[in-house]
């Protein structure tokens, strides 16, 4: 290990200040490797992570006689490398362009295994995590230097070493009545249903719609002392929510975390003397590695709970109305300001935005156009702060306008499901596959 | 014949030696009025025509055929034009990128999200005929289909995801096209099963030895075959 350490920063130290791509492959990228952990015969150059594309460096660990150089399978770490004379910065035109090569890499048809990828130029350095289709930042981009390196691989090789099993989603808007908690019972519902072992958390005790349009009993003060207690472990409070199949015994079933009505009464003041931003974050702790998805539903505002929410979360699903402006405008804010305002304090890179999508009433061709001018407003408004929203209104728009948003209808059926008491998922066809779109648009490769 | 060297070239050709083939759909004032336009700005096209050679100063149209009707609307004597080698695989290439054709997806292997995109072109056509089909539904469904063995489109009237039997299906083959993989006689997945001809149900189980199989019926024959084991 500590052989490693040395060659790491001595090959740092040797590389020439203007060093070109090959250069930073030919003399620190095998050192990289080594100190993460992969022997020469675990890495793949030029690996082919489709029928178009190629990355720089896939590797993955020896599985009993399956040698990842031999059969170029299952790669688990993708590494893209640059040379110094591309700005890596977080921010800069070259790192965004850098981190959507990867993205593109990590979701090629060959690396459905892959669960990390890294870029680097060795002066910066950055680790993403993928799950399922979501890949988002597990560090901030780093800025490499002889005294932090061995620091920070380390702490990468720890990472990717012992990847968490949860992709935690918090589900907000900080407009009301968009849909969070139905977005957050039903999304639950249906990646249980294909087969994922979920947690649901109510985070909104003033509404308790989550717990409520399951029939399950509202907390009378055990979450708010699990919470506040650093004794007390936050999954004993967990209710599970049961849904008999009609064929046989088996059954449909996920986990809640139930709203507590103590929180409710509390204000913000009392619960800031109570709980650190990072508190929820904390507490899953154990629940990320039992579960394959933590759902919270947060309440609106940009109260201390939401933060809690928003902190514990590695993307922000965002719910919107097309109908309602001050909900788009809203969704702008939370990407603008609040989000990055979590990400500073919470130093992992994380959470992250995911697209807009539009929950509600069906759409016709007219509102679509009232729609879509008040995103370009918004958009537009934004570039002026320098602040580049298009890929979470219009992901798809590259130097084709394509302006798809994606859509979630609601209708009776998926309102009245909350009256009784059994997610929309499970009763209605239409809101089945509608739902189980959304999973595999934002979630399931 | 073929001069190969012309190929790839740039050439300034005399418009009537030039066999447009079957022509535009373009309306007419487009052509009319850029027509116009060409002759006002000096009369040189300078988004090429697409050709192959065919013969000593014979040339075939393949590619852009709207500059075509347009250089002749104007009267133009000669046109430039991209000389190319004129196999088959040019032409669906030339015409896919012209916008003179719509490219097609392999269904039996397409991901979703190709599936997805071919569907919301569809319907998404002015005065398409699958404008009243769900696309979330409609993707789910096919995508979770045994597509890899479907010979023909049949299949998806099956899928209750409103793309019925007639013009319905049949819009579809604008932009999917199959490549089978034969049915493995090992299957024993009950919703792959049922989408079998009863003929070919009967063949796989007379394989691994099913007795009584000419009274049964499809679901009979369906469910005996999911429980049996593939010799």
């Amino acid at each position: 290990m500590n052989m490693t350490a040395i060659s790491l920063r001595s090959a740092l130290q040797c590389l020439p200040d203007n060093a070109q791509e090959p250069i930073v492959d030919l003399h620190f990228s095998t050192q990289l490797l080594e100190a993460l952990g992969f022997q020469p015969e675990e890495i793949h150059p030029q690996y082919a992570t489709g029928s178009k594309m190629v990355v720089d460096k896939a590797a993955r660990k020896t599985i009993g006689n399956d040698i990842f150089l031999h059969t170029k399978s299952n790669p688990y770490l993708l590494v893209e490398l640059k040379g110094r004379d591309i700005n890596l910065s977080e921010g800069s035109a070259q790192y965004h362009k850098t981190v959507n090569q990867l993205k593109g890499y990590l979701l090629d048809s060959n690396c459905k295994s892959a669960q990390w990828g890294i870029i680097t130029n060795s002066c910066h350095i950055q680790l993403f995590r993928k799950h399922g289709k979501v890949v988002y930042p597990a560090t901030k981009c780093l800025s490499l230097d002889l005294d932090n390196i061995d620091e920070i691989v380390a702490d990468i090789r720890r990472k990717i070493e012992t990847p968490t099993k949860a992709l935690t989603i918090a589900v907000y808007n900080n407009k009301g009545g968009v849909g969070k908690a139905t977005t957050a019972v039903n999304l639950a519902a249906i990646l249980t249903f294909l087969g994922k072992k979920v947690l649901a958390v109510d985070f909104d005790p003033n509404q308790q719609d989550l717990t409520s349009s399951l029939k399950l009993a509202v907390s009378k003060g055990n979450v708010y002392k699990a919470l506040s207690d650093r004794d007390i472990e936050l999954l004993n409070t967990v209710c599970p929510y049961s849904f008999p199949l009609k064929s046989g015994n088996a059954e449909l079933r996920f986990d809640v975390l139930p709203a507590d009505e103590e929180m409710a009464s509390l204000t913000d003041d009392s619960l800031l003397k109570q709980f650190k931003r990072n508190r929820l974050y904390q507490k899953l702790n154990t629940a990320r590695q039992k579960y394959d998805y933590i759902l919270i539903d947060s309440p609106p505002n940009w109260r201390h709970i939401s933060q809690l929410a928003v902190y514990a979360a590695d993307v922000v699903l965002i719910p919107t109305k097309h109908n309602n402006l001050f909900s788009l405008e809203n969704a702008a804010t939370v990407i603008k300001r609040f989000i990055p305002e979590i990400q500073a304090q919470k130093a992992n890179g994380s959470p992250i935005p995911l697209p807009i999508f539009f929950n509600g009433e069906k759409i016709t061709q007219p509102q679509l156009l009232v729609a879509q001018q008040e995103i370009n407003n918004i958009i537009k408004a934004a570039k002026q702060e320098k602040i580049d929203l298009l890929p979470y209104f219009y992901p798809r728009h590259t130097s084709a306008k394509d302006l798809h948003i994606h859509q979630v209808p609601s209708y009776a059926n998926i309102a009245s499901a909350a009256f009784s008491r059994v997610p929309a998922v499970y009763r209605d066809r239409s809101a089945h596959e509608y739902y189980k779109d959304l999973a595999k648009e934002y979630f399931l490769q | 014949m073929s001069h190969f060297n012309d190929i790839g070239n740039l050439m300034h050709l005399y418009l009537d030696e030039i066999d447009p083939g079957e022509g535009t759909d373009a309306p007419a004032f487009l052509i009319k009025a850029t027509a116009h336009l060409l002759n006002q700005k000096g009369g040189q096209n300078s988004v090429p025509i697409i050709v192959k050679e065919v013969g000593e100063d014979k040339y075939e149209l393949i590619g852009n055929s709207f500059i075509y009707a347009v250089a002749e609307e104007a009267g133009l004597e000669r046109v430039w034009c991209i000389v190319t080698d004129g196999k088959d695989d040019t032409i669906e290439v030339t015409q896919v990128l012209a916008g003179e054709k719509i490219p097609k997806i392999n269904l039996s292997k397409a991901s979703r999200d190709e599936i997805a995109a071919a569907l919301e072109y569809l319907i998404e056509q002015p005065g398409s005929i699958l404008k009243t089909v769900k696309l979330a539904i409609a993707t789910n469904r096919i995508d979770e289909a045994p597509r890899q063995y479907w010979k023909t489109f049949e299949p998806i009237v099956n899928l209750k995801c409103g793309i019925t039997k007639g013009k319905k299906l049949d819009a579809l083959k604008q932009v999917f096209y199959l490549t089978p993989q034969s049915m493995p006689d090992t299957i024993t997945d009950p919703d792959i099963l049922k989408t079998m001809s009863i003929t070919d149900l009967k063949a796989i189980a007379k394989k691994r030895g099913i007795t009584g199989i000419s009274k049964m019926k499809k679901d009979a024959l369906v469910e005996a075959l999911s429980n049996s084991k593939p010799n």
